[in-house]
């Protein structure tokens, strides 16, 4: 029997995730989407957390204290050191205006909840109602891939997406294999790494790192 | 013994990258240690083509993979050879110095391991590990050069797979979900455990799973409409690179969606909506590639938008289905891989001598570099599906499943755009290759090394055109057969 | 009947007190003593004893305006229950409230035309800009509650969420009320939307509709202005809230009720300098962000009301 007061904790943290969604998309500053990011993955990490204290699955702790450990402190600190190595300008700069895009995302999180609705049943007991918002982060990201012209505002969109992706893995399976969750925390990191490396080398050729420069392979 | 095939490249890798300067010994490990990875992948492959698949709990080799191993090691082992004369170029005229030399060498043999990883893995989850790994391995060796237009192409490269990727891992997560009724927390997410209950699998998961796989490994493979960092990140990367991008890293992309086809084939859910929707997106590719194709003004693009056609075609005869819709299929993955390879190593001579990629800048190949040009001419010829080369065989084979199924429609498409692209290709390449060259360029090929392997090339894509092995004929059946055989 | 009559004179009589508090803190966190707590008061009666003087160009709206602006929060202080949960429930739910406040908004805005100085056009520009967005936030996130508590009548949904105790309270709620508190300093003219005591043109919204406005006229205006504030206070704390309200009109449920409400109100007064003090007021071309973000959040609201 899941006890209400896991139940709650799960709403309430799935609830403060979809709020990081908006709030990342409505910032303008760049400090502020490693934070709200952070904020997001720690809550990705106590949902697992509670996932696991209800289903006493063990390995499922080990997941969430990666979770937190790497994308809500490792990550962020090296998104925020590259920032600063580049001297980018802190602003972010959206192609699509704030509140247009917050509009946009609230079309997208009601969109995400029309999809998944059939879905839901397949769901687990404890978390069916995250897969609609896993759904509505993994959107969220792509359209902050899409709609911010700074290459690192790029790859924070992805590793949104990623969260939605972990959030939905937790939804539907609890956990996937340990191997299987370790190697895709391997993978992230290194991927954030890697593509830190290229926006610096970037900065370096075009003197910035606003996307709209990488216009020069046409057909 | 799989692992081997796993270790090997990686020690090769830390040796280039521990030798540094030391050039000639860079080369020499490279082409030595390329040629072990061909005799120990040979052996692996020819084991499972004589004996069927074997297990060893993460790792699984099956004729599937077997053939998969076989490109990879062939292409690997002839990429490496042509990359030796054409790195040396690349140092004399003093666009790398030797330290990159050696870490090119590494990445290489790093992208060959990354690669072998995604075959021979049982746990559909590694298999998600290793491709994304190929995506991070590769990216720096598509911005190798470091220019602007590079660096370019690898971001692109880099966001998009990324985002496909992320797609693929929900795919796989909700596949995961879909075992889970039936093999409970036990399920580990090995194809070999997959497949024994796949006559019970959940066809909703499955049915979503699927569909997010096909357009997050889709998009490594190069299916329109997420085929936009194709033609950069392939024109952009050195020759030898963009021969294993094309040729190989494809497939293996294409091999991670049939992974999940058969699985789909073997369930309830049945591989009619599967094959649906690889149809769909390689006839999309298809006719996307060829209208690229008909106004290309980069011989490199021009190549690319060749893959992304042909990635189409293998796509079309796998959505075709039936025995010649899956033999042709899985020849074509072949067929492709030699032919491409042989065109792009023709087109890294012609930039070496040229400087540029531009196909008006570039006249009279047939002057400058006969054998080069012969063998550009014979890529041509064969790419566009021209007999008596192998290309032709596996595209008719395509074309007699469609027509077998009842598809009639979908494959006078098929056919219609084959033949507009051949008439745009074989424009280029002509225009390419006689003419007057400009003045004062020195005639003489590159080097006689870097002909080796086209010409080895060369000669596969003609006997296999007119002779199918025996021994690679009774694999593809037994492959065949692990599609069911029908849908 | 009685007690929502009791109500309504109690909200009426003690609005200036509300506002009082609000500067008195606000002058406290700057280090200064401010004024007396008292001092609307003072400031109502003087306006009250002198004459309104209406410019020649003036119509009909101009002296119509503060009398509708008093009936309309007359008629919302009538429906929002302030200290017990009977209250004239019966002739109108959230969505007249909602309206009565956006009729005085109207007129507002119209009065600002209507002497036809640029000042007051510009106010009533301003504040329809920042109303096309606040309106149904508004609406949004009492709707909210009215989802929650299954009825849209307050002093119901006030009954329903008082009664069952902490089980109906979602994740909804509190989105509604972050959006309904932001909507409550924009509405207001509240630091960071507008400043309330500013002399210049250039920072005024609701400074500039009212600035025709003399004598009596101007108390009626600055007391419903006032009233507004305090009524979005109490359905803050008695429709978000509202534990502890009376729900039974006992004698001892009304004295609970009537600390409890004091008590949140204090609490929202503490919060509102709080955030005048701490913030600068934004840039007018940035307000959409802000009021688009509590727009979202109340969208969120009845997003998460079903998903979750």
């Amino acid at each position: 029997m899941v006890s209400t007061l896991s139940l709650d904790a799960i709403n309430t943290l799935a609830a403060v995730i979809l709020l990081a969604d908006f709030m990342l998309v409505a910032s303008s500053r760049m400090r502020s989407l490693t934070r709200i990011f952070a904020l997001q993955s720690l809550a990705m990490g106590c949902l697992a957390a509670v996932v696991a204290f209800e289903t006493g699955a063990e390995h499922i702790y080990v997941v969430a204290v990666l979770s937190v450990a790497l994308k809500a402190v490792v990550i962020p600190r090296f998104i925020d050191y590259t920032t600063a190595k580049i001297q980018v300008n802190r602003e972010v700069e959206p192609l699509i205006k704030i509140p247009g895009s917050l509009l946009i995302c609230a079309a997208i999180t009601i969109l995400a909840y029309f999809v998944t609705e059939p879905i839901m049943e397949l769901g687990t007991a404890i978390t069916s109602n995250c897969l609609a918002i896993s759904f509505a982060t993994v959107l969220i990201g792509m359209f902050m891939m899409v709609s911010r012209k700074k290459a690192i505002t790029e790859v924070i969109g992805l590793l949104i997406v990623e969260n939605g992706v972990f959030l939905a893995a937790i939804s539907t399976t609890y956990s996937m294999p340990m191997i299987v969750e370790l190697g895709v925390f391997f993978d992230i990191f290194v991927g954030v790494i890697i593509m830190g490396i290229f926006a610096f080398r970037i900065n370096r050729t075009f003197e910035t790192i606003d996307s709209t420069v990488l216009r020069g392979l046409k057909d | 013994m799989i692992e081997a095939a796993l270790i090997l490249p990686a020690v090769l890798a830390a040796i280039c990258l521990l030798l540094g300067r030391r050039t000639r010994l860079v080369e020499a490990v490279s082409v030595a240690g390329a040629g072990s990875m061909l005799v120990l992948g040979l052996y692996l492959v020819l084991r499972t083509f004589d004996e069927g698949s074997v297990d060893e709990g993460i790792w699984y080799m099956d004729q599937f993979s077997g053939l998969m191993m076989l490109i990879i090691v062939l292409i690997g082992f002839l990429a490496m050879v042509y990359s030796v004369p054409y790195m040396r170029h690349e140092h004399d005229s003093g666009e790398v110095n030797q330290k990159r030399i050696a870490y090119y060498y590494g990445f290489l043999f790093l992208f060959i391991l990354t690669m072998v990883l995604v075959v021979v893995s049982n746990n559909l989850g590694m298999v998600w590990i290793a491709v994304e790994a190929t995506t991070l391995v590769s990216a720096f060796l598509v911005g190798f050069h470091n220019k602007a237009t590079s660096l370019e192409a690898t971001w692109k490269y880099l966001i998009i797979c990324s985002i496909g990727i992320s797609l693929a891992l929900l795919g796989t997560i909700f596949i995961y979900a879909s075992s889970l009724p039936i093999l409970g927390e036990g399920s580990d997410l090995h194809w070999t455990s997959l497949m024994a209950v796949a006559g019970q699998l959940d066809p909703s998961f499955l049915k979503i799973g699927f569909v997010l796989v096909l357009i997050g490994y889709g998009t490594k493979a190069g299916l329109a409409p997420m085929h936009t960092w194709l033609p950069d990140a392939h024109s952009q990367s050195p020759s030898p690179v963009s021969a294993l991008l094309s040729g190989v890293l494809l497939n293996c992309a294409m091999y991670a969606v049939l992974r999940y086809h058969i699985l789909l084939i073997h369930s309830p859910l049945g591989g009619g909506f599967s094959s649906g929707l690889l149809l769909l997106f390689g006839l999309l590719s298809l006719g996307i590639a060829a209208a690229f194709i008909i106004t290309q003004k980069d011989y490199k693009r021009l190549l690319a938008y060749s893959s992304i056609e042909h990635i189409g075609i293998i796509s079309i005869g796998f959505g075709f289905g039936g025995f010649w819709g899956i033999f042709g299929g899985l020849l074509h993955m072949l067929n492709h891989s030699l032919t491409k390879a042989l065109l792009f190593f023709g087109a890294g001579n012609v930039l070496q001598k040229y400087g540029t990629k531009n196909i008006s800048e570039v006249r009279g190949v047939g002057r400058t570099m006969p054998f080069t040009a012969a063998l550009l001419i014979i890529g041509s010829l064969a790419i566009t599906g021209s007999p008596p080369f192998s290309i032709f065989t596996s595209e008719i084979m395509v074309l007699t499943a469609g027509i077998d199924q009842g598809n009639l429609l979908p494959a006078i498409l098929y056919s219609a755009i084959l033949v507009v692209v051949f008439a745009a290709f074989m424009g280029h390449i002509v225009k390419m290759v006689f003419g007057e060259p400009p003045q004062g360029m020195e005639k003489g090929e590159i080097s006689k090394m870097g002909l080796l392997p086209m010409i080895v090339l060369a000669a596969a894509i003609l006997i296999m055109g007119l002779y199918i092995p025996d021994i690679l004929g009774d694999a593809l059946r037994d492959i065949i057969a692990l599609f069911g055989g029908l849908v | 009947m009685l007690t929502s009559l009791v109500q309504t004179l109690l909200i009426l009589a003690l609005s200036p007190l509300f506002t009082g508090l609000i500067r008195r803190l606000k002058a406290y966190f700057q280090g200064r003593q401010g004024a007396s707590v008292l001092q609307p008061y003072w400031d109502l009666a003087k306006l009250f004893r002198k004459d309104s003087v209406v410019s020649q160009d003036a119509s009909w709206i101009m002296t119509a305006t503060p009398y509708v602006c008093m009936t309309a929060v007359i008629a919302a202080a009538l429906m929002v229950p302030l200290m017990t949960t009977s209250s004239l429930g019966f002739v109108g739910d959230l969505i007249v409230v909602v309206y009565l406040f956006g009729m005085m908004r109207f007129f507002m805005a119209l009065a600002g035309l209507d002497a036809g100085s640029s000042f007051g056009g510009m106010g009533s520009s301003r504040e329809m800009t920042v109303s096309a967005i606040v309106e149904p936030t508004i609406l949004l996130s009492i709707f909210t509650m009215a989802l929650i508590s299954g009825t849209t009548d307050l002093s119901g949904i006030s009954h329903n969420l008082a009664s069952t105790g902490f089980d109906l309270v979602r994740p909804a709620l509190f989105l509604a009320l972050a959006a309904f508190f932001i909507s409550t300093l924009a509405e207001n003219a509240r630091v960071p939307v507008d400043n309330p005591s500013t002399h210049l043109e250039l920072t005024m919204i609701h400074e500039a509709m009212v600035l025709e406005h003399s004598g009596k006229h101007l108390a009626l205006m600055e007391w419903s202005s006032m009233t507004k504030l305090l009524l979005y206070m109490v359905i803050m704390a008695n429709i978000f809230l509202p534990w502890g309200i009376d729900t039974d009109l006992t004698a001892l449920g009304l004295a609970a009720g009537a600390a409890a409400i004091i008590l949140k109100l204090l609490v929202f007064s503490l919060a509102i300098a709080l955030v005048e003090s701490s913030m600068a007021k934004m840039r007018l071309f940035r307000l959409p962000n802000l009021l688009t973000v509590s727009f979202s959040l109340s969208l969120l609201a009845v997003i998460s009301y079903y998903i979750l």
